[in-house]
């Protein structure tokens, strides 16, 4: 018994030295020419690919993925953010990309054996030692669906990925980044082809648009999509991209009528005591013209993101401007049907006569 | 030096019945009502106790002897059943008789007043069928005459309270309670919150200002006008800024386009008597450090701080709110 002690200490001793000669010494060779060990590789993506099953969410908390509005975001996101290392769908990718160990999966290929929830984690948190960066943000969970609506419209080979062409001509007095960094998205002018996902910029004032990209740029707001967009834009750029954005003419759009609309115009105009509700229009018109130009005017603005914006502010999942701590107050009485009614109301009024 | 001692901590104490918000310095005709009940109640329980301890003394020290049984129950029914029951009854009368006058109504102006985390929401009725005139966090009262008060609450239970006028009510969600108060001498008294309501309930009080007959109905006018405008460059400044940076989407300052009826009404605020549901005096400066630091002031208040104002502009709203008298 004594011996197999004695032995046991012996080895341990030697294996110690041995690891701290490894790691001290550089002895292990880290070059990404190097592949890993044989039966490394193996347990490193066993391993993952197993924590992905164990942690992503439930199949049934994936929301409707064939949304084209969704699916183009997450297409111009990945564009931006994602294509360097993972190529866009039949196209090729950069040598260096290409270097990584391990190499990047095509995400044509990557998203073979992976279903929408497994995705929606892989996108969210990222592979750790791989190379896949997380989310920038980590309180918002939405705009992660974006990037997998367009994984799995890849993936099921539906054509609602395309591109769609932007009808609008784009002016000829943008700034010179605007077109490369905002217009795939907000289109050049400002009404984001529709998208009801991206917010229209044309009814936004200069102080409004460069609060708010400051606001991405450090963090105080929250997007993945936006805080990557803005994470690099200098005071120059966001200067220009909010002279240029208040200098668009709002656009006419159809004013519309309806049930909701009047339970919102009810709530918006005037309050209520009873939930605490302030009156928003005292903020956020219409009729803006006496208004700090600190608040974002509505009128006129995509339903769905108004009522996403309010739905994150009443989950404490969204921050904003220095102004902020208002809009945390004004939601809290707030129920999801105020909520629908509030965008329902604001998105049927037209820009351009109701202020 | 003990007894001087004794005697300033007796007078601290004492000095504490007297003031503005005091039951036994009475200017109601209600609160004099109670606060002779109190003392009939005190005198009593200290003639009863000296009377109890004399015995004592008096059969332990002077006359230690043994009784007779028939003494001896006659002392037990006689001082433990009988005269109890006399006295209790005789002061119960006494407190029932005073309770139809404390419950009697008023006439003339019924002054409405809910409870709000963690302010008052008043609202003067004159009953001929015009607008109630919409105020807050002070209470206007004529002397020499009962004024009906109705009293109701918004979420949480509060209850109504100037100690120097009457006794409190609790004010309920969805109910309302009523009152009546009768004041004998103009002056300002003050009022609290008396139902634990919450994280600022301690910061929720008002002031009563008494005013002679003639001078309530001059004021009640004036409270009934519309906002003044201000003249003066900085105070207009202010007035801009009210509206453009939202405060009338909770504030109501009549005449303006502020309509807000969430937080209390603004229109003659630079004229009340006390700031906050009184716990600042109505100054620019104390306008403007609550405009800036809402949930320093007031821990949980419902009205978000504007501190992202820059300190020209906070300067001139404060200037613009106490220029509303």
């Amino acid at each position: 018994m004594r011996w197999f002690v004695k032995a046991t200490l012996i080895w341990a001793a030697i294996g110690s030295v041995i690891a701290v000669a490894v790691v001290s010494l550089g002895l292990y060779n880290v070059s990404a020419r190097q592949d890993h060990l044989p039966g490394v590789s193996w347990v490193l993506h066993t391993t993952y690919r197993n924590a992905v099953r164990l942690r992503a969410p439930d199949p049934s908390q994936v929301p409707d993925l064939s949304d084209t509005g969704l699916i183009t975001l997450g297409r111009e996101h990945y564009e931006r953010a994602c294509a360097f290392c993972h190529a866009r769908p039949t196209e090729t990718r950069s040598q260096t990309a290409l270097s990584m160990l391990p190499v990047p999966p095509r995400m044509d290929d990557a998203v073979k054996d992976w279903e929408p929830n497994h995705l929606f984690w892989i996108v969210k948190n990222g592979v750790k030692m791989s190379g896949m960066p997380a989310w920038p943000s980590d309180k918002r969970d939405d705009d992660v669906w974006a990037v997998v609506a367009f994984l799995q419209s890849v993936k099921e080979n539906t054509d609602a990925g395309t591109k769609p062409i932007s009808q609008a001509p784009t002016p000829t007095s943008a700034p010179f980044d605007f077109e490369q960094k905002c217009a795939t998205c907000h289109a050049a002018d400002g009404l984001a082809f529709a998208n009801k996902h991206i917010p229209r910029l044309d009814i936004l004032s200069r102080e409004y648009v460069e609060a708010s990209l400051k606001a991405y740029r450090n963090g105080a707001r929250q997007s993945g999509i936006m805080q990557e967009a803005a994470s690099q834009l200098t005071d120059q750029q966001i200067d220009d991209f909010a002279d240029f954005i208040s200098s668009m003419d709002a656009q006419q759009t159809t004013a519309k009528t309806g049930e909701n609309v009047d339970r919102g115009k009810e709530l918006a105009s005037r309050g209520e005591i009873k939930s605490g509700v302030p009156a928003c229009s005292s903020c956020h018109g219409p009729k803006a013209a006496k208004k700090s130009p600190y608040y974002p005017q509505l009128a006129g603005q995509s339903r769905t993101y108004i009522e996403q914006q309010l739905k994150l502010f009443k989950e404490e999942k969204r921050g904003g401007t220095q102004r902020q701590n208002l809009m945390h107050q004004s939601v809290d009485g707030l129920n999801p049907d105020d909520i629908s009614a509030l965008a329902a109301y604001y998105s049927s009024l037209n820009p351009t006569s109701d202020n | 030096m003990k007894n001087v001692a004794l005697i300033s901590l007796s007078c601290l104490l004492l000095s504490s019945c007297s003031g503005v918000q005091s039951v036994l310095d009475t200017a109601g005709k209600d609160a004099s009502v109670l606060a002779h009940l109190f003392w009939v109640l005190l005198v009593g329980a200290i003639v009863l106790w000296l009377l109890m301890n004399g015995l004592f003394f008096y059969v332990t020290r002077i006359e230690p002897r043994e009784l007779s049984r028939r003494a001896a129950e006659a002392l037990v029914i006689g001082g433990g059943i009988v005269f109890p029951f006399i006295l209790l009854a005789g002061l119960i009368a006494y407190a029932l008789s005073i309770m139809p006058d404390q419950r009697a109504a008023g006439d003339g102006v019924v002054v409405r007043v809910t409870g709000e985390q963690w302010w008052w929401r008043v609202e003067y009725d004159l009953g001929d069928g015009s607008a109630p005139i919409v105020s807050a966090n002070e209470i206007r009262l004529p002397v020499d005459h009962r004024t009906e008060i109705k009293l109701g609450a918004n979420k949480v239970i509060h209850s109504f309270w100037v100690p120097a006028l009457a006794g409190k009510m609790d004010m309920f969600p969805g109910r309302e309670t009523r009152m009546a108060v009768e004041p004998e001498k103009t002056g300002i008294f003050r009022g609290q919150c008396a139902e634990f309501c919450g994280e600022s309930h301690a910061l929720m009080a008002f002031q009563t200002v008494v005013l002679e007959q003639d001078e309530f109905e001059q004021w009640l006018e004036r409270e009934r006008q519309d906002a003044v405008q201000p003249t003066e460059a900085v105070p207009r400044q202010g007035e801009q800024l009210f509206v453009s940076e939202g405060c009338g989407a909770c504030h109501t300052i009549r005449g303006t386009e502020a309509q807000g009826n969430l937080g209390p009404d603004l229109t003659h605020v630079g004229s009340r008597k006390s700031l906050g549901a009184g716990i600042l005096p109505p100054t620019a400066e104390a306008f403007s450090n609550w405009t800036r630091h809402t949930g320093a002031i007031k821990p949980g208040v419902k009205m978000p701080s504007f501190a992202h104002l820059s300190d020209r502009q906070i300067e001139a709203l404060g200037q613009y709110l106490e220029a509303l008298k």
